[in-house]
Order: C-alpha cells, then structure tokens, then sequence
C-alpha cells in the first residue's frame, strides 16, 4: 500500500517537475534595451519588438520606453508591466505629461530657449476653454463682464510678466452656477479641450493631451507615432465636426457627408478662400497660436492673429520678412523637425506680425513668394496684394474683408 | 535494514492505529517539510533579494522574471508560506479534536502556539519584504497597531519602524527579523517541538491495557509514509507555483502616499475586519491576545480528556476545549469572509 502511494507520489512529482520545465522553456528569452538617456535595463521590448520608433526625434536607443511611459521596466507579465505607466497608454496625458515629456532639456524647458512646450499648452487656449466659460457666463447673466475667470481646470500664469494681465484662471464648477444652461453646459461641454477625454461615441473619438494633435490616429485606432506634419483631417478631429445649440446646450453632429475638402470646413454660411481650403490649418497657423505663448488669453480671438495679410500685406505694404543669418534662429529647429523644405543660411522667409517665422515659406528673387505644406509636401507659390488690382482699404485687413471678394463657391 | 540517519530520527515503532492518515492528517509532517522548503528557497531567494527601499521590489522583479526558475523558487516560497499557516492550523486543530494535549504534552502544545504564531509573524514580515504598492496599507496598518498600545507603544513602534515613518530602516529591520530575529528561534523551537514529541513518550495515545489492537508500524515503514506525504506535497506545492504566481506590484516610489486597495494580508483579514469596529488597540491588538490566550489555557483551564479516550477523534472529556477552537476558528473564519466581501 505504501509502495504503492510512493510510485504514485513520485509519478505525480515527475509530472509536476515536467510542467515546471516545459512552461520555462515556454517564456520568452527576455531581450534587454539599454538607453542612452536612462542608463538603465529595461526589457519592455521583449513583448513590444513590433512596435515603430514613435519619431525620429525619439531614438529607441536613447530613450528606452521607461523614460516616457513608465512602467515597470523589468516585469516580463503584462499587469505588474503595465501597472505603473504614466497615463495608462498615454504619457502625454495633461496630467502627467510634466513627468513623462517634460524636464528642461526636453519639452519642460524655459520661455528663452524656446523648450517651453508644457507650460505653454497649460495656459493655451485650447486647454483651458476659457472663451467659452467666459462668454456663455455672460450670455447666461453669471458675470456682468467678458474678464475671464475660469478655465476647465484651475491653472496660473508662471511666465511673468503677463502681457494679456491674466494671471490666473479658477477651475470652472458647473454644479455652484445656478443657470440650468450653464450647468447643462458643464454637463454635456466640457469635453472640448485637450486636456478632457472625448465625448463618447466613435465620431467624438480623439487622444487627449499632445497626441491630440501630434498622433495621426483617428477615432479608436491609435498608433505609436507622433508627428508635426499634422493634415488638416488632424484638427477635424475636433473641429468642423457640427455646431452647438445653445437652446439645448448640446453639440449636433454635422449631418452633411463632405465629398470634398471645401465642404469638409463647416458653418454653413461661412466664406473661405482657396488656400484656407487647399493648405493644411498649420501651413499658416503657428505654434503659438495652437499652443499657447505661454500667457493665459481671455479667448480664441485673442490668442488666433494669422490674417491673410500675414503672407500677402496689404495694397500698401509688403508681408514681413526675415532674412536667416543666425544659425541658432528658432526656424531652423522647426525646419528640422518637419523637414520638407532645406533652409539655408541667407534665405529669406516670411514672419508673422509677432515675429514667429513662417519657416516653410521663401521670398524668392521675382519678388513672389513660395510655400510648401508641412504634411503634403506640395508647392504653392503666390504674390503679394501690393502690386495687385485689390481695391481693399487699409483699414478694413480682416480675414473676412478679403472673403468678399475672393471667397469660393461652396 | 540498517536503520539510516532518518530513521533514526523516528522512534522504533509506533502504534498502527494512531499512525493513519486519517488520525495524523499528516499536518505536523507536512508542516515540517513546509519549513525545510522555506528555509531552502529563502536562502536562494537571498541572493538576488536587495532589502533597500529603491531596489527590494526591483530585485524582486529581476528575480521573478530574469533569473531561471527563480519566478518558480519565488512562487514557492510564497505558497509554502501560505500552506504553512494553513498546516499548522489544521494541526492545532487536530491536536485539540483529539485531545493530544494532555499532560505530559501540555508544554509541547505552548511550544506548538508559539510556532504558530512564529509562523504568522514569519509570514507578515515576509510580506512586507516586497516593499511595493500591495503592502504599503498593511504595513501602515501593522505598525500604527503597535504603536496604539498604551506605554510601551511609541517605543515598541520605534523599535519595529527605526525612525518615525516608515523607511530604509524599516525595511532592513523587518529583513533582520524575518531572517535571524523570526527564522531561528523558531527552527529551534521546531527541533524542540519534535524533541518533546518524542520526550513526551510519541504520539498520545491510550494506556496499553486500554487499546483495541497492540498492532504497531516500523520506522522503516513511518519513514516510507513520510515520503510519500513529501513526494505529493511537493507535486502540490509546485503545481500551485506554477499555475498562481505569487503577488507583486509596483514598487513604492512614496511610502506616505497610500495607494493600491485598503488590504491586510489574508491570514490577518479577521482583524482588519473588526478594526472598523473602533479602537485599534483594543480591536486590533488585545483581542487577537485574547484570542491566543485563551489558546494557551485551553489545556489548562478546561476539563482534560480521560487517557482512555485519547488516540482517537473527538472524545467526550474534552468537548468544552473542542467546542472553544471551532466557535472561534469558526468567528476568525466569518470575520475573514466578511473582509472579503466587495466594498459597497
């Protein structure tokens, strides 16, 4: 009988042993990743081999996975790996993004060495809502004025001085507004900013955070890239997508199917010329303007300047340029990192009225002027209106002055 | 047969009835085989563990994942553990069902209680070696415990924490117990326990004239038992590690940002469950002295079994003693029940 338990007990130990064996000569050979920038193991690459290096700028080498994302760098099980990741898939959510792209040698740095990234995009308009808080505060007799007071989260000004004198901005509550609206408002709108997750429903669906714009992912698919070659179909994710109804205090999907890229820009009544609808949004509008100048603004209105008089001037003075003699000049760190065009030292190129360079674009020596697309590569060439019939006032340079005459037929 | 060093180790022969599975349960064996397996994986454990704050849990990892079968050595030291505390209860409990504390083995039986709670603390301490996410709470939780006890609490927590929060001394101490402090005074007290089992003359049994059968087993054939209850309890033991692996998470980056789920590890949840009931002193603290206290005077404050009913389950004589181990085997097991229950 004892023998007998004791065949039976070895036989069960032997295939106990033969399990113990065989699943560990199942786990993957663990294959470590050393960066440059860490110096330290990290084995993410055992189960993530397959995954594309995100942007040039970000070398695997040099950055590992660990230094962005987190994580636990030498767990080969999925759960205890992924446990600690800043932001679960995205590091650059707004609440960790600090921790996970910033740091001053990174996108964490000072207003002087143009490396601000994070501190601007806090105080841009398109994280803190502002304009909208304000002006439908107004509109709903909360606050006698347009002076900004909330954002969607509270956020102060730490790059003194503030040229806009608007040093901080509360976190907007809708439960202590006693307007329904605004509290339906608080309720059904607040998903608008970059910062905030969608909306839900797969129309809505966009990353948060910088790979809202700088990820080319759309709706629930996302991809392990990011990019500033953004194409306008990168700001439809949130923008042109319908109208809100103030009555209702909802947001209504647009009904229409765009057939093509001038119907894709919404608001019905809306005029736009040929190069609003042909270049992408960041051919002509800058970084500040998308991501703050590191002031907080009352509203998209103050913070959006490019006017079409920013290429062409007016019937009485030429656009402003720029002719590049510094070899630190900000441009050339902008053209390498969207490198569709081969700046040189020497060449002139078009500026903004706050100074920003338009780095894709060349004064050439026949006095027009050329542009090539951040995302699509392609060449436009054009002229100033100085020279040219338009019969436009100096006083009357808005965007809106120049759709009178050269809008297209929608 | 010459009689080998192990064989040497049991007495000639025992008494055939008192040496069935189904009177032994083989708790006290199996108990034993638990510790040399602990002993054994914990030293190779040693040489990849790093008890520092930055790098236990790190080393942890490295060890689970990187080194070869050192995620199943790991796997079996926690299972062994937790086997362990539930052998030993079993045992406690097979000791009192059938009444084999009675004198002369009433100083065997402290010296049992006191394993046990050698085994738990083992058991704790070695949880809160991990120093990652999942044990912050408990061991928030354990040495706040120590230091709500009146007088001596600040400097018993001082002792146990090394400074005034816990830290980098902490870890190390709790390493120094789990390892010296805990470890060898109860293998002595194991080689002691298993010294009295034979002092006090082997397993309890009836007197001679009482017994229904002089039939007795050989060492040999006890011994080739043993090994048969080992050959099965290590097939069970590394199927266990190799199908649950044992618990980590992520390391500690702030010991004062709690974080992770409010959790005493599970052979304490009892008293995490009555700890919402108010003073963590008296909750936390005296109750489970109590609980052991009355443990310890089971076999002198109640009626003993008649040596005529011993050898066998559940005699008449010592009913009152059985009937204190099961209500309160019986509240630990309620109150555990009710700590796991999800939180509303």
């Amino acid at each position: 009988m004892t023998r007998r338990l004791l065949l039976l007990g070895s036989a069960f130990l032997l295939i106990a042993l033969g399990l113990a064996w065989g699943l560990e000569a199942r786990h993957p050979e663990p294959v470590a990743l050393t960066p440059s920038l860490t110096g330290y193991v990290e084995y993410c690459i055992t189960c993530h081999a397959d995954l594309p290096v995100i942007s040039p700028s970000h070398p695997v080498e040099t950055f590992g996975c660990v230094l962005c994302h987190g994580g636990e760098r030498l767990a080969l099980e999925a759960d205890l790996a992924h446990s600690s990741m800043r932001g679960g898939g995205n590091p650059s959510a707004l609440d960790v993004v600090e921790e996970s792209c910033g740091g001053e040698t990174c996108h964490g740095g000072t207003a002087d060495d143009e490396r601000d990234h994070i501190q601007r995009v806090q105080t841009s308009i398109q994280v803190t809502y502002t304009g909208a808080i304000t002006s439908l505060r107004y509109t709903f007799g909360a606050q006698p004025d347009l002076l900004p007071f909330y954002g969607v989260s509270a956020v102060t000004d730490t790059s003194l001085p503030s040229h806009t004198g608007i040093l901080q901005l509360l976190a907007f509550d809708p439960a202590m507004e006693s307007s329904p609206a605004l509290q339906a408002f608080g309720q059904n709108c607040l998903t608008c900013h970059i910062g905030g997750l969608p909306a839900a429903g797969e129309q809505y669906q966009r990353l948060s955070g910088c790979v809202a714009c700088h990820s080319p992912a759309s709706g629930e698919q996302q991809v392990h890239t990011l990019t500033t070659s953004l194409s306008y179909t990168q700001c439809n994710a949130c923008h042109n997508r319908g109208n809100y109804d103030l009555r209702s205090m909802t947001f209504v999907e647009r009904s229409d199917q765009a057939q093509t890229r001038l119907q894709e820009y919404y608001q019905p009544i809306a005029q736009f010329t040929r190069c609003e609808y042909t270049l992408d949004c960041v051919d002509c509008h800058t970084r500040t303007e998308a991501m703050g100048d590191g002031d907080l603004h009352a509203s998209k209105a103050d913070s959006q300047y490019i006017q079409c008089q920013t290429c062409h001037g007016t019937p009485s003075a030429l656009p402003l340029t720029r002719t590049l003699s510094d070899p630190d000049d900000i441009a050339f760190r902008l053209a390498f990192l969207t490198p569709v065009v081969d700046l040189q030292l020497g060449d002139t190129i078009l500026i903004t009225e706050q100074g920003e360079p338009l780095w894709n674009t060349l004064v050439l020596p026949d006095g027009t002027y050329q542009l090539v697309g951040k995302a699509t590569r392609q060449f436009f060439s054009f002229r100033p209106v100085l020279g040219s019939d338009c019969t436009q006032t100096g006083l009357d340079q808005s965007s809106a002055s120049c759709h009178a005459c050269h809008a297209m037929d929608r | 047969m010459r009689p080998n060093f192990f064989h040497h180790l049991h007495p000639p022969t025992i008494p055939a009835k008192q040496a069935r599975w189904r009177y032994t349960l083989g708790a006290g064996g199996t108990a034993i085989f638990l510790c040399l397996v602990l002993v054994v994986t914990g030293a190779l454990e040693m040489f990849y563990y790093v008890p520092t704050p930055a790098e236990a849990a790190l080393s942890i990892q490295t060890l689970s994942y990187l080194v070869p079968f050192g995620g199943l050595i790991r796997n079996l030291h926690f299972w062994a553990a937790q086997l362990l505390v539930v052998v030993s209860a079993v045992h406690l409990a097979r000791v009192v069902f059938t009444g084999a504390y009675a004198p002369p083995r009433r100083f065997n039986y402290l010296l049992g209680l006191a394993l046990f709670v050698f085994v738990l603390l083992l058991d704790f301490t070695g949880y809160i070696l991990r120093w990652d996410t999942g044990i912050q709470w408990a061991l928030v939780v354990g040495v706040n415990l120590v230091h709500s006890i009146p007088w001596a609490g600040e400097t018993l927590h001082r002792m146990l924490v090394g400074g005034a929060q816990p830290g980098s001394a902490t870890l190390l101490r709790f390493y120094a117990w789990h390892i010296f402090g805990l470890m060898l005074p109860a293998l002595i007290a194991t080689a002691w326990h298993a010294f009295r089992l034979r002092r006090d003359g082997g397993i309890a049994v009836p007197p001679p004239r009482q017994r229904h059968t002089p039939e007795r087993i050989s060492r040999f054939e006890l011994v080739r038992r043993e090994a048969a209850a080992v050959l099965f309890a290590s097939a069970a033991l590394l199927l266990l590690a190799l199908l649950s692996p044992a618990p980590s998470a992520a390391p500690i980056s702030d010991i004062t940002a709690l974080t992770g789920e409010v959790r005493a590890p599970w052979f304490f949840l009892w008293v995490q469950q009555m700890l919402q009931w108010g003073s963590p002193f008296f909750w936390g603290v005296l109750v489970p002295l109590l609980v052991l206290a009355l443990l310890a005077l089971l076999p002198y404050a109640l009626p003993l079994p008649v040596s005529g009913e011993l050898g066998r389950w559940f005699p008449r004589s010592n009913r009152a003693a059985q009937i204190l181990l099961a209500v309160l085997a019986l509240v630990v097991l309620v109150l555990t029940l009710l700590a796991l229950r999800p939180p509303a």
